[in-house]
């Protein structure tokens, strides 16, 4: 049963993988929308929908501009709900703080995800240098061939991450989880609410928009003022 | 003046919706440049000429991928302008030279910086109210505008050729990024109160409790602007949390 969730899991990573660089660029590939994708196809959306809205935020400032790879957070949201869903039925695991232990879990390894890109960025060079010799040879088809060669190279890119991530999954959160749900069941709800609030800081820290610290405390007090108030 | 068929035009657009499929180090974008182009280019010209051309096609390209469109639609002119024998006002490799960049840093500031928070922000508004319509807001809201600028771009570029970038400097996209992420940080202000509210009132805690949370994420702000790493603020924040809770009990006590 858990290999069949893997599975669907790792078809998720391919298509949302694809979309994130190679191919389309719809943003299927953001956590907020992936990561319930996964849950729904799994059976449960509402996982899903809680590890996008925890993930969503973390990186949306790491814009992918020129050589910058940011790390994974397409897999690490997919590879959290996942792990959610599948392995915590095995585990018996449930709720907030197992989530919130998925997600501690994955969000390093997403790291991986810079490598694998990294690789299929380098393969691609290698591959496309030839473009010169296949055009004097007049070659235009194998020049055409060794673009589609590169969709497949961030295909399997994706998929690389994917795996690690659940294989780091597998291996730390039975060991990790007897040790760490005591401690994330007192402070699930913080820790809910902390990561798109460090999110929302790097968000701040990096955009470049003159007194974005300044909207943001004014707009923040307004709306809790409001919030408190009405 | 020579034009191209209705589905030659569609398969160039599709061919750049995979325009970064083998981004590399070296050429970026170059190898999917090609990929789209060449259909036309095999239109336009015999064998022997095609080699010659193709060359300026083959190397360094990167642009924003929603505005590659407008740039392919412009090239595609000129290209028709050059195989009817007249000489263009500006050569390809010169007009994507001076068009990239510029296009390549709006779009990155509008689509990328402005209004993908924007989105974002939206959906995890309805995302905290465990609403599952919250990914879709997010697609509708984030594509509506670079599928505009996909479609209309190129097709302008089509039309209007060299003078297509007049119709992107109508637009005043610089001043609409800076709007667009100004109301970004505007609505994540709203976003983190609204989570914190929520918060507060789920632990049952004071609400003026709240207001720290403006110096908490002003503090990350300064480190992630210092340099300090996501996954560190993370992992120190997650940190943090824990310790406090084994202390919660003690600090209780001081909270009315």
């Amino acid at each position: 049963m858990i290999v069949t969730e893997l599975a669907i899991g790792a078809g998720v990573a391919l298509v949302c993988g694809l979309d994130r660089v190679a191919a389309l660029q719809v943003m299927i590939s953001r956590p907020i929308v992936a990561a319930p994708l996964a849950g729904w196809l799994l059976g449960d959306v509402g996982i899903g929908l809680e590890i996008g809205l925890m993930v969503e935020l973390l990186w949306l400032a790491r814009l992918p501009v020129g050589a910058a790879i940011p790390p994974d957070d397409t897999q690490v949201a997919i590879a959290g709900t996942v792990l959610a869903v599948s392995l915590g039925q095995v585990l018996g695991q449930s709720g907030l703080e197992y989530q919130l232990l998925c997600l501690l879990i994955t969000i390093p390894l997403g790291k991986f995800g810079q490598f694998f890109d990294r690789f299929a960025r380098q393969y691609n060079g290698r591959n496309l240098a030839l473009s010169d010799s296949y055009l004097e040879a007049g070659q235009f088809r194998a020049i055409e061939q060794a673009h589609r060669m590169g969709i497949c190279c961030f295909a399997l890119a994706s998929l690389g991450t994917y795996f690690v991530i659940i294989c780091g999954g597998l291996l730390m959160i039975p060991l990790l989880a007897p040790l760490l749900l005591p401690s994330l069941e007192a402070t699930a709800q913080w820790l809910r609410i902390a990561l798109p609030l460090v999110g929302i800081a790097v968000i701040l820290g990096t955009i470049n928009v003159s007194r974005s610290l300044t909207l943001f405390g004014a707009s923040f007090g307004m709306a809790f003022l409001l919030m408190w108030l009405v | 003046m020579q034009s191209l068929g209705k589905l030659r035009l569609l398969q160039v657009w599709l061919r750049l919706l995979l325009l970064q499929g083998s981004w590399n180090f070296e050429r970026l974008q170059g190898g999917g440049w090609f990929y789209a182009m060449v259909p036309v280019l095999r239109t336009l010209y015999g064998e022997k000429e095609l080699r010659r051309i193709a060359r300026e096609h083959v190397g360094y390209f990167n642009t924003h991928p929603y505005l590659a469109p407008s740039v392919a639609g412009a090239v595609i002119r000129i290209e028709l302008e050059r195989a009817a024998g007249r000489e263009p006002e500006i050569g390809i490799a010169e007009f994507k030279e001076m068009v990239a960049a510029p296009y390549a840093a709006v779009g990155d500031a509008l689509f990328w910086g402005g209004l993908r928070p924007l989105a974002a922000g939206i959906s995890l508004l309805l995302a905290s109210k465990g609403l599952a319509i919250a990914p879709i807001v997010f697609l509708l809201l984030f594509n509506a505008l670079p599928l505009w600028f996909r479609i209309v771009g190129f097709l302008s570029g089509y039309e209007l050729g060299v003078k297509s970038v007049e119709f992107l400097q109508h637009r005043n996209l610089p001043d609409l990024a800076i709007r667009t992420k100004e109301t970004s940080v505007v609505l994540l202000g709203g976003v983190a109160a609204f989570m914190v509210f929520q918060l507060l009132n789920i632990e049952k805690k004071p609400l003026w409790l709240g207001f720290l949370a403006v110096p908490a994420v002003l503090l990350c702000a300064y480190l992630a602007g210092r340099g300090i790493s996501t996954l560190m603020l993370v992992l120190l924040s997650a940190g943090l949390i824990m310790l406090c809770s084994l202390f919660s009990a003690d600090v209780a006590v001081w909270l009315p």
